[in-house]
């Protein structure tokens, strides 16, 4: 059973570049030069996109411009140039198949981005950009295992369907591995660094990460309030409960956990919109 | 053994690239195909190339775009690129604003291809004012940029980092030539996005850039503002609440390090007094004298010329 493991990792190890959403590119594409406001849309719209922050975090650390451990869009557009970020992100290939599956996909993703970076804040947490980059790419793997090993992954969906359990779990039968360790795998090989990489990692295994457990922890509870929330769609339906070490490691109580709720039901009715928006900018734009 | 030198081919002749890639690659090259549909841009910002072969027949103007392009980034300026340019084109074609390193005629004359590639991967390493380390241009440009800006209504400014050997010693080499690399992106980048001017890298946590007057404040704030920000992924939580680290200072004796900050100073060109190239890194030197080390970064404006 190895094989269909180690083949992967070979897989991901030569994955240069990842498609991005057409929304995203055609509003990135609308954005005029040189102007103050557009960067900081530009910003706003990378770090909408769990792919394209990935993509340019991969840039930012890649042994060529010899950067160690950038873990912020933020960071990584003061450090590349608006120009590297915009050519980069435009010359992005496009999802064309499973366009409503990705668009769930992405949804998850930007929501939890959002939710982990809701706690962060109410926590008074530091890194709070750091959190929510990890949040928005935690799920990163799965982008990889539908695009590279897409009947494995049509299995997948039908293991989920017939035996009713987690889209992790499917994963182990049919492919040996998962999304959180594919996606660690591919944070690895693009010199991501470990305070993104372990939370991806450990995401739905929070004991296990020995470095960043507190990271680890708000994307883990930001994944089960999104799922539970029915917002986007991350491949199943079931939401797990927030795992004690979280509880532990972010001195949880009910109070903090029902107040995070109602903050982020606000929140989500902004994400969404904005989700359409992208969505209508896909639509309106010719191919 | 040293890794195989990668070349990116650029054309939309698609036979012309599948034979090119194929005759590199028994050469021992590693050769990527790209069609101008393909991003090209994007791909050699993301996977830099040691050599760009780009076909510049019957383009429409988007092999020159991509040049001009990667010209106008100290960072990729230096990879060598080599043009395949019909020979009914040699009158026509603008040689002078193409930045090309190096032309090859169509159809490919094989021997002559691989000579030329031979020789602009050894001219790289020859005429290389750049500092290897940031890229950036090294004392001789930066000589002549600053007497090219004589007397024109631009500013030079020296910028150096504080407490940056002590950080050096604290964390190792490599982290102190990130840091180096970080302030050149920061600074190539600010001024840039000001609508352009010259960057260049003096040696150590020395560096210059010139810039328009009415510009040079915005830029040496966009500096400052980004530099404290990324200083900021540098240090652990610990650290960065209490503000320094601890080591040894110039007379070898414990100290508390505060975390890194830069000092930048404005000397205006179109002063009387400087007539002479010597006499900015004068100006500069007393202006950062008088920039006391309050923590924190700073830059000045000389006043005296204004």
């Amino acid at each position: 059973m190895d094989e269909k493991r180690n083949e992967l990792k070979k897989i991901i190890m030569n994955t240069k570049t990842l498609p991005t959403l057409p929304g995203v590119i055609n509003k990135l594409n609308s954005l005029s030069d040189n102007d103050k406001s557009s960067v900081q849309e530009m910003a706003r719209i990378v770090s909408s996109d769990q792919v394209l922050s990935a993509r340019i975090l991969r840039l930012a650390n890649s042994p060529s411009y010899g950067f160690y451990r950038v873990s912020t869009i933020s960071n990584a557009m003061i450090l590349l140039g608006v120009n590297v970020v915009k050519s980069l992100a435009l010359s992005s290939s496009i999802f064309e198949i499973m366009e409503k599956d990705s668009v769930g996909l992405w949804e998850h993703s930007l929501g939890t981005g959002v939710a982990a970076n809701l706690i962060a804040t109410r926590l008074g947490l530091p890194e709070r950009e750091e959190i929510a980059t990890a949040g928005l790419l935690h799920d990163i793997g799965k982008v990889i295992i539908s695009l590279k090993c897409s009947a494995a992954e049509d299995e997948v969906r039908r293991v989920i369907k017939e035996k009713h359990i987690y889209m992790r779990e499917a994963e182990q039968e049919v492919i040996d591995t998962d999304h959180a360790e594919v996606g660690a795998w591919l944070a690895k090989s693009w010199f991501l660094p470990d305070k993104l990489s372990e939370p991806i990692n450990c995401h739905h295994n929070v004991e296990a990460s020995e470095n960043h457990r507190i990271k680890t922890a708000v994307v883990h509870m930001a994944d089960v309030l999104i799922k539970a929330s029915g917002f986007g769609d991350s491949g199943d339906d079931y939401v797990p409960r927030i795992q004690q070490a979280a509880w532990d490691a972010l001195k949880l109580n009910d109070q903090i956990v029902a107040e995070l709720v109602e903050e982020m039901e606000d929140k989500l009715v902004e994400v969404k919109n904005f989700s359409l928006e992208l969505q209508q900018g896909a639509n309106a734009a010719p191919n | 053994m040293l890794p195989p030198i990668r070349i990116s081919l650029v054309s939309s002749d698609a036979q012309l690239i599948s034979q090119l890639q194929l005759r590199l690659q028994s050469r021992g090259y590693q050769a990527s195909a790209m069609s101008y549909a393909d991003g090209v841009l994007g791909a050699c910002y993301s996977d830099p190339p040691d050599l760009l072969i780009i076909d510049l027949f019957a383009d429409g103007g988007a092999g020159t775009a991509i040049i001009a392009a990667l010209r106008s980034d100290s960072f990729f300026s230096t990879i060598p690129i080599i043009g395949l340019v019909s020979p009914a084109d040699h009158e026509s074609f603008p040689w002078d604003t193409c930045a090309l390193d190096d032309v090859v005629f169509l159809p490919v004359d094989f021997s002559e291809f691989f000579c030329r590639i031979a020789l602009s991967l050894s001219r790289i390493k020859r005429i290389f004012d750049n500092n290897p380390l940031t890229r950036l241009p090294g004392n001789t440009s930066i000589q002549r940029a600053i007497e090219d800006a004589m007397g024109k209504p631009l500013a030079v400014c020296h910028v150096d980092i504080n407490h940056f050997k002590p950080y050096n010693d604290v964390f190792g080499f490599s982290h102190g030539d990130e840091v180096l690399r970080m302030l050149s992106r920061i600074m190539f980048n600010a001024v840039r996005d000001a609508g352009g001017g010259f960057c260049g890298h003096i040696g150590g946590d020395d560096f210059a850039f010139i810039t328009s007057q009415t510009q040079v404040e915005a830029v040496c704030r966009t500096i400052i503002d980004h530099f404290d920000r990324i200083v900021l992924d540098l240090f652990d939580e610990a650290t960065k609440k209490q503000g320094y680290y601890n080591g040894t200072n110039r007379k070898g004796e414990m100290e508390k390090i505060p975390l890194l900050s830069i000092t930048i100073a404005v000397v205006s060109m179109d002063s009387d007094k400087i007539r002479h190239v010597a006499k900015v890194a004068e100006v500069a030197a007393d202006l950062k004298r008088r920039i006391k080390e309050t923590g924190g970064s700073r830059y000045m404006v000389d006043q005296r010329s204004n």
